[in-house]
C-alpha cells in the first residue's frame, strides 16, 4: 500500500490521488510546504494525481511560475486561471517522470535535475550536514526548529533549488524514484 | 614488469572495461611487483573526435558507431586505413556495399579521417608509460582499432610484448588473429585469469610458452595454437574488478558530461540453459557453454563496494543469463539494502509471477529475457525451452511491475512456415499495450551457435559475412576463421509473410505509446463480484468490459495461461457451474475482443492490473543532445 502523507485529504484508488481540498501553493509557508511535500510523494510513487489550486498568484516570483515545480503533478484547469499553469501542465504532460528526482544510496544520494531545459544538472550530496538536511526537509519543516548548521544547508539545498524556503518553512523538491518509468533508461 | 591493459573503440563509453577491471585486480593480487597502467582508448577516441571535430562529432556519434553498426561492420572499417597504413583502403568496397543496401556512412566516413592520427597519439601515450608488455581485449568491433594501434606500437618499439585476448580471440578467431598479424605476439584464447598470469611467468623467465592452454605464440617464425583446456574458471577465482583508473580518466574527460556512467559487473558464465538445450542461433557463449556463478553474497559483496567506491547506482551484469539461486541468495540483499538501483540483467522468459515481481524490488528493472518469438512451433524450433503464452504472460508481468522489457523478433529458423507465423500476426494488434519488441529479425548465423556448427541444421552453405570483405584485407580462408558473422541462404519465412511481421510489429511500435488494456477488481456490486477492463488500445473500440461470475473468475485464472479443458476443469472443480460449451464460447468471444492471446491450445489473459509510467521521449538522449546544442 503506497503510505502517503496524511497532512493532505485525499483518497486513493489503484494508482489515482484525488487530493479532497484544493491546495495552495503561494499561501502561508507551512501551507504551500505541505502541499509541496504531499505532490512530491505523489510524484514519487508514480500516482495519477487530480487537484485543484486554491489561490490566485499573489506573490511575485512564485514557485511554479519559475518551473520550480514543474516536475510534481499540475493542478486542473480551472478558468482564469495564470497562464502559466497550462505550461506547468503542458511540460508535465511531455515529462511525466523524470524531470526532478533522486535516488538513495549508501551515505550519498544521486539528484538528476531537467527543470531548466535544455540544461540538465547532476549532483551527488554525500556531506553528512547536507544529508541530514535532506533527509529532514522531506516534511515540511519550520526553519526556527533548524540549527544553523541545517539551515545552512538547507540554504545550500534552496540555492541548487532542490529545497523550497518560502516564508519561514522548507521542504525538499526531488521526488524518490521509488517506481521507475518505462523504459527506464529515458531518464 | 609493467603491463599496459588497453580497451580500444569501440568499447561502449559508459561502461568501464570489465576485462581491463577484472585483469588489472587479478594481477594485483598474484602478481604484486608488477606495475600495471590502462589505457583507455575508447574514451580517449571519443573525446579526440569531440575536439578535432570542432564538437561535431559527439559522444552521440560514437556510441551510434559503436552500438549500432556492428553488423556492417563500420567500427573497424573506421580503423582499417590505419591498420593498412592507406587511407583509401577499402573506402570503394564500403561505399559500394552502403549504396547497395541504402546504409548511411556519413558519421563513419566523417570520423576516418581522424583515425591514424589518433592511433599515433595513443602509440605516444602508451609508450610514455614505457610498458614491457601491452595487453589489448577485443570484443565485437574492437579487433582493427586494437590491431591498428598494436601495429604502431611495434613499428615504434620492436621489443614490446603484444598480447590479445577477449571474445574475438575465442577458438579458430584468435589463431587467425595470430597468425596474420606477426606484430601480435600472443593471444590468449578463451579465458584470461589462469593462462595471462602463466604467460607472464614464461615472460619473467623467457621460456616458451608451449604449457599455457590455448595460447597463440610465435616459434621461429611459425604461429604455434597451444591446444585449449577444458578446465573452466572457478567463479572464486574470478576477482571484483577494479574500475579506479578508469573513473578518473572518466572524471577529467569532457565525455563526462555526455554520459550516465554505469558500473559493470559478473555473476556468472556460461549458460545453465544452454548445457541442456543449446538454443540454435546462440554463440554468445563460444566455446565455453559451462555455467558458473559466484555466490549470491559474493556478488552482492562486489556490487557493495564498487556502488559505495564509485558512488554510482546504475549496474550492468554481463551474465548471459541470471542464476536461479540469485533469487534466493543476491535478489534479497540487493532489495533489503534500500538503495534505489537501476540494474540489466538477462533472464530466461519463463519466471513465475513472483520472480518478476521480486526483480523490479531489487532494482532489476531493465530486463533482456529472450522471449525471440511468440509462436510455440519457432520456439521449440530453437530450443528455447518456453512456450509463446508464457512469453506474452512475461510481457504482461512486466508491465504489472513497471519493468522494462528488451527483445526482439527473431525469424528465419529452418523448418518454420508461414502457418507458424499467421495466428500470431493476427493477434499482434492485441499485445500493442505489451513492451513491443525493438524490431522484426532475421536470425544471423553466428560461429559457436548450433546453426553454425552442425550445417545439417539448414545453413550448409555458409561464407564470411560480406560487410568484412570493407574490414580486414585476408582470403576467405582465413577470414572463415578469423569473424564471428556468416552470411548463408535464408531459412524459415520470407516473402510476404516476412513482410507482414515486419508491418505488424512496425504497428505495434507505433501504437504502444497511449495503449492500455487495464483490469480492474470492482468489488461486489448489488451481491455480485465485478471485474472490469479498461480498454484503451489503439485499434481497437474505446470500452470498458463487466465481467461477472464465472467469466471474471475465468480471466483472472487465465492470467495464468490455461487450456481450455483445463479452464473448463478448474472452473467446476472450484464449484462453478458451467458447461464446456459455454466455456468454449466465451473464450473465443474474449479471443476476439483481443482480451486473450492464443498460442496453440494455451490461452493467457491479456488485461494488465498495472500501468507504468510511460515515457515517449528519451529524456537521457535529450540531455546530451541539448548538451551538445550548449557546447556547440
Amino acid at each position: 500500500m503506497t503510505a502517503l502523507p496524511t497532512t493532505v485529504a485525499h483518497r486513493v484508488s489503484g494508482r489515482q490521488v484525488q487530493v479532497d481540498e484544493p491546495l495552495c501553493l503561494d499561501g502561508a509557508g507551512r501551507e504551500t510546504a505541505v502541499a509541496v511535500q504531499f505532490l512530491r510523494e505523489c510524484q514519487s510513487h508514480g500516482l495519477r494525481t487530480h487537484w485543484e489550486m486554491a489561490c490566485e498568484r499573489t506573490q511575485g516570483g512564485d514557485a511554479y511560475a519559475s518551473r520550480m515545480l514543474h516536475h510534481l503533478p499540475p493542478p486542473a484547469e480551472q478558468s482564469g486561471e495564470p497562464g502559466e499553469l497550462g505550461a506547468w501542465r503542458t511540460s508535465y504532460a511531455a515529462y511525466p517522470a523524470g524531470m526532478l528526482y533522486h535516488r538513495r544510496g549508501p551515505d550519498f544520494i544521486t539528484v538528476m535535475d531537467r527543470r531548466e531545459r535544455p540544461s540538465s544538472a547532476r549532483f551527488t550530496l554525500d556531506h553528512p550536514d547536507l544529508l541530514a538536511a535532506f533527509a529532514t526537509v522531506q516534511e515540511a519543516t519550520p526553519l526556527s526548529g533548524l540549527s544553523a548548521v541545517q539551515r545552512e544547508a538547507v540554504g545550500l539545498l534552496a540555492a541548487e533549488r532542490l529545497a523550497l524556503v518560502a516564508d519561514g518553512w522548507a521542504v525538499a523538491l526531488p521526488p524518490r524514484l521509488r517506481r521507475w518509468p518505462v523504459p527506464c533508461t529515458a531518464i | 614488469m609493467r603491463v599496459q591493459l588497453v580497451t580500444m573503440p569501440w568499447h561502449p563509453i559508459d561502461l568501464p572495461s570489465l576485462q581491463v577491471g577484472l585483469l588489472h585486480q587479478l594481477l594485483r593480487q598474484v602478481r604484486p611487483d608488477d606495475e600495471v597502467r590502462e589505457f583507455h582508448g575508447s574514451l580517449r577516441w571519443a573525446e579526440f573526435l569531440l575536439e578535432r571535430s570542432g564538437g561535431r562529432l559527439r559522444p552521440g556519434d560514437y556510441e551510434a558507431i559503436g552500438s549500432d553498426s556492428i553488423f556492417d561492420g563500420l567500427g573497424d572499417w573506421v580503423f582499417s586505413g590505419a591498420l593498412y597504413q592507406d587511407e583509401n583502403w577499402g573506402v570503394a568496397r564500403l561505399t559500394d556495399y552502403a549504396t547497395r543496401r541504402g546504409l548511411d556512412i556519413g558519421t563513419a566516413s566523417a570520423m576516418r579521417p581522424h583515425a591514424t592520427e589518433f592511433i599515433a597519439e595513443c602509440a605516444t601515450e602508451v609508450l610514455a608509460q614505457d610498458p614491457d608488455i601491452v595487453g589489448f581485449t577485443s570484443t565485437f568491433m574492437q579487433n582493427v582499432p586494437s590491431l591498428a594501434l598494436a601495429a604502431e606500437l611495434k613499428r615504434r618499439r620492436p621489443g614490446l610484448t603484444v598480447v590479445f585476448g577477449g571474445s574475438n580471440c575465442d577458438g579458430p578467431m584468435g589463431h587467425a588473429l595470430h597468425r596474420n598479424h606477426p606484430f601480435v605476439d600472443h593471444v590468449v584464447r578463451g579465458e584470461g585469469e589462469y593462462a595471462f598470469p602463466a604467460l607472464l611467468r614464461h615472460l619473467d623467465a623467457g621460456t616458451p610458452p608451449a604449457d599455457v592452454p590455448g595460447l597463440c605464440w610465435w616459434d621461429d617464425g611459425v604461429s604455434r595454437a597451444n591446444t585449449e583446456s577444458r578446465r573452466t574458471v572457478a567463479p572464486t577465482d574470478i576477482p571484483a574488478p577494479d574500475y579506479d583508473q578508469w573513473r578518473t580518466a572518466l572524471d577529467a574527460s569532457p565525455v563526462l558530461e555526455y554520459v550516465y556512467p554505469k558500473l559493470v559487473v559478473e555473476g556468472a558464465r556460461g549458460c545453465w540453459w544452454g548445457e541442456k538445450h543449446h538454443c540454435t542461433f546462440c554463440g554468445l557463449n563460444g566455446s565455453s557453454m559451462a555455467f558458473r556463478a559466484k555466490t549470491g553474497a559474493q556478488l552482492w559483496s562486489e556490487i557493495d563496494h564498487l556502488v559505495r567506491r564509485h558512488q554510482i547506482l546504475d549496474i550492468v551484469t554481463v551474465d548471459n543469463i541470471i542464476d536461479m539461486a540469485y533469487f534466493k541468495d543476491f535478489l534479497p540483499l540487493a532489495e533489503e539494502s534500500g538503495w534505489d538501483l537501476r540494474m540489466h540483467y538477462e533472464v530466461k522468459s519463463n519466471l513465475n509471477r513472483d520472480q518478476i515481481a521480486q526483480l523490479g524490488r531489487a532494482g532489476a528493472v531493465l530486463i533482456q529475457p529472450g522471449i525471440e518469438s511468440l509462436s510455440n512451433r519457432v520456439l521449440d524450433l530453437m530450443d528455447k525451452g518456453v512456450s509463446g503464452a508464457r512469453n506474452v504472460r512475461t510481457l504482461r508481468e512486466f508491465e504489472n511491475h513497471s519493468l522494462t522489457c528488451t527483445w526482439n523478433y527473431l525469424y528465419g529458423f529452418p523448418g518454420e512456415l508461414a502457418e507458424d507465423y499467421a495466428p500470431v500476426v493476427d493477434q499482434l494488434p492485441a499485445l500493442v499495450h505489451l513492451q513491443p519488441p525493438g524490431g522484426a529479425h532475421r536470425i544471423q548465423l553466428e560461429r559457436f551457435s548450433p546453426n553454425f556448427t552442425d550445417p545439417g541444421f539448414g545453413f550448409g552453405k555458409r561464407r564470411p559475412a560480406e560487410m568484412y570483405q570493407h574490414v580486414y584485407e585476408l582470403p576467405e580462408a582465413e577470414l572463415s576463421d578469423l569473424v564471428y558473422l556468416f552470411d548463408t541462404e535464408d531459412a524459415g519465412i520470407g516473402g510476404e509473410v516476412e513482410s507482414q511481421l515486419k508491418r505488424a510489429v512496425a504497428v505495434w511500435r507505433a501504437g504502444h505509446g497511449g495503449s492500455t488494456l487495464v483490469m480492474e477488481e470492482a468489488g461486489q456490486q448489488e451481491g455480485v463480484d465485478v471485474l472490469l477492463v479498461h480498454d484503451r488500445r489503439q485499434g481497437w473500440p474505446l470500452r470498458t468490459h463487466r465481467m461477472t461470475g464465472w467469466q471474471a473468475v475465468a480471466l483472472r485464472l487465465l492470467e495464468d495461461g490455461r487450456t481450455e479443458p483445463a479452464l473448463h476443469r478448474k472452473l467446476t472443480g472450484d464449484g462453478l457451474e458451467v458447461s464446456a460449451g459455454e466455456v468454449g464460447e466465451w473464450l473465443q468471444d474474449a479471443l476476439a475482443a483481443g482480451l486473450l492471446f492464443r498460442d496453440g491450445r494455451t490461452y493467457v489473459s491479456l488485461p494488465t492490473r498495472e500501468v507504468p509510467v510511460r515515457l515517449d521521449r528519451d529524456l537521457a538522449a535529450d540531455d546530451a543532445a541539448d548538451l551538445q546544442a550548449v557546447a556547440g
